[in-house]
């Protein structure tokens, strides 16, 4: 059976534990003292909330978020990470559905303190700091109990990490749905031990890589790079944002970094916005993107200003903790196009809409099987059975496969927008617009955007008189939603087009 | 300072209010706020920020220019373009 996370991160700890593990810009943190800190939050949990429990964390990437992952297994706990750029509503509605028990804070987040006023008496929120601050001096015995953001009791770390069992829940991923429809896929520790060992096999990860990281922990793709990675005792050198590219590149240069990993508009960013070749990034062996398809002229571009550097296309979703297929850097050339195949230890099938499997060539939606796809979708055993059937997950995608068993992706099955790599259900949207004054009917669709992948428009029918304006949508939307979902465009409309049952007509919007 | 730094601020002002916050409060936004730090803007709006200062004030913002050091705040756009339109 395949090892789980946890044993294999505290066999790294052991192995090099003067080697640098998470690197932020500052605070660069080792894996004795990672392992420490994870050891510190293991014996503070059980405290907080029972064995079995969800601890959900919110804060940016950063040492502490991994080491308060690591701590909440040793304790037995499954980890509910939130986007830390999510707004209260959205996060007060996650921690809600996943009855989350305890919350660990950057008390430095600046939804922390509304959100703590928000989540009231049934969440006990801790400052993530203190959770996983190693005690000073081995004493300790005063129980870490607290309901604010004051400082826990220093009990000792202990010794080792107990390891979970692989049906246990590990992670719960929360991914855009409705109102009253959030869903959060359950990842077990098997699935997460499943993919992480996929993974390493396909691409050549090796233990002194040092490896930048822009993406979010909290979700699959950023998941991905920290397990690969921490499981091998390889380094992670943190960057918050892609916002200013030119100050990424100077430290990817710098730290002379051997790995990195994006989606298509990470690339497209280093692309337009920096004059790649005056950078000296001869260290860097390979790249990773997924996260959405990314147009084969930019990957070309890409390449012929990094010749020295593999690149490596890989698709999944969420529902598969991460991985379905990659695409080898030595096939590159030959589909260009192409998603990659099944990775180890997964199946992919082509199947039609009565779920029969297609031969190769024939178009259809993408079926997946494999010990790292997931539990199903939290308390929602209604939505779980429309994706898992028969040992099967509908992923929700449209392609086809050629005679070798490489996928070529052409369009979802479902309506999502895909835009910068978030998947986002434009239900969501509509329900907030919805609500301002003066809207009568909306609907939201992505359109192709270059950067984007998919930009967010809105198709708004005023009600009359006193039709909404833009501000006044856009203000609603940045109250209530996550910047990644604010729509890129407005367009106001007579009326929408539907069909006879009263279903809004999208294509043609 | 001058009144041509005041006029700046006060197009930058109203362009990060109205484009990014969608308001007119003049109180929801600080001119030392980081973009970054604050979720003011992020890695696509900071090119529609660009965008603007290019267009507004007729200069060219290189590709080592953005950094936050010229662009991460109110404060800082000021310094930045009153800098670039004295050279």
């Amino acid at each position: 059976m395949t090892r789980l996370l946890l044993e294999r991160f505290v066999d790294a700890a052991r192995r090099v534990p003067d080697r640098v593990a998470i690197a932020p810009r500052d605070g660069a943190v080792t894996y004795g003292e990672l392992l420490r800190m994870s050891g510190a939050a293991a014996s503070r949990i059980p405290a907080l909330a029972p064995a079995g429990a969800r601890l959900a964390l919110l804060s940016e990437n950063s040492p502490t978020y991994a080491a308060a992952l690591y701590g909440a297994w040793g304790a037995g706990q499954a980890v509910v990470g939130l986007n830390p750029i999510l707004k209260t509503e959205e996060l007060e509605r996650i921690l809600r559905h996943a009855d989350a028990r305890t919350l660990a804070v950057d008390p430095a987040h600046p939804e922390a303190e509304a959100l703590t006023e928000r989540v009231g008496d049934g969440v006990r929120v801790v400052s993530l700091d203190e959770l996983v601050r190693p005690p000073a001096g081995g004493g300790g015995g005063a129980l870490p109990v607290l309901d604010d953001l004051h400082t826990l009791s220093a009990l000792p770390a202990p010794s080792a990490l107990p390891t979970p069992s692989a049906d246990a829940v590990a992670a719960i991923v929360y991914t855009s749905g409705t109102t009253g429809h959030p869903k959060g896929v359950t990842l077990s520790h098997g699935n997460l031990a499943a993919n992480t060992a996929s993974i390493q096999a396909s691409l050549p990860i090796e233990e002194t890589d040092r490896a930048l990281c822009v993406l979010p922990f909290q979700y699959s793709y950023g998941a991905s790079v920290l397990h690969t990675h921490l499981t091998l005792g390889a380094t992670l050198l943190l960057e918050r944002s892609l916002m200013y590219p030119h100050q990424v590149l100077e430290r990817a240069t710098g730290e002379r970094i051997t790995s990195f990993a994006g989606v298509p508009s990470t690339f497209y960013l280093l692309l337009d916005r920096t004059d790649l070749s005056s950078f000296d990034l001869g260290a860097l062996r390979y790249l990773t993107q997924a996260g959405g398809r990314m147009d084969p002229s930019r990957i070309a571009a890409l390449r012929a200003l990094l010749p020295e550097a593999a690149f490596y296309v890989m698709y999944g979703q969420t529902e598969a903790s991460a991985r379905l297929a990659c695409l080898p850097a030595e096939e590159l050339d030959r589909r260009p196009g192409s998603a990659g195949r099944a990775i180890p230890g997964v199946e992919l099938e082509i199947r039609d809409e009565g779920g029969d499997p297609l031969p190769p060539g024939g178009q259809g939606e993408v079926y997946a099987r494999g010990e790292n796809v997931m539990v199903g979708y939290w308390a929602d055993p209604e939505e779980s059975s429309k994706v898992l059937t028969g040992g099967w997950l509908r992923t929700g995608d449209l392609g086809r496969m050629d005679a070798d068993g490489y996928l070529f992706l052409e369009g979802r099955a479902r309506e999502m927008i895909k835009s910068g790599a978030y998947r986002i259900a434009p239900a969501e949207i509509e329900e907030v617009i919805r609500r301002v004054e003066g809207v009568f009917d909306v609907a939201v669709v992505g359109a192709d955007d270059p950067v984007l992948g998919e930009a967010i428009h809105a198709h708004v029918v005023a009600r009359d008189p006193g039709p909404p304006t833009r501000r006044a949508i856009m203000s609603a939307c940045k109250e209530h939603l996550a910047r990644y979902k604010l729509p890129k465009h407005i367009h106001f409309r007579e009326e929408l087009p539907r069909t006879a049952s009263g279903k809004v007509r999208k294509h043609l919007l | 300072m001058t009144v041509s730094s005041e006029s700046i601020r006060s197009k930058l002002r109203a362009h990060i209010l109205e484009s990014f916050l969608f308001t007119d409060d003049d109180d929801a936004l600080a001119d030392g706020d980081s973009f970054l730090e604050k979720g003011i803007v992020d890695s696509t709006g900071i090119m529609e920020v660009i965008l603007f200062i290019e267009e507004e004030f007729g200069f060219t913002v290189a590709d080592d220019e953005m950094i936050p050091d010229n662009l991460d705040s109110v404060d800082a756009l000021v310094a930045f373009v009153s800098r670039k339109r004295a050279t």
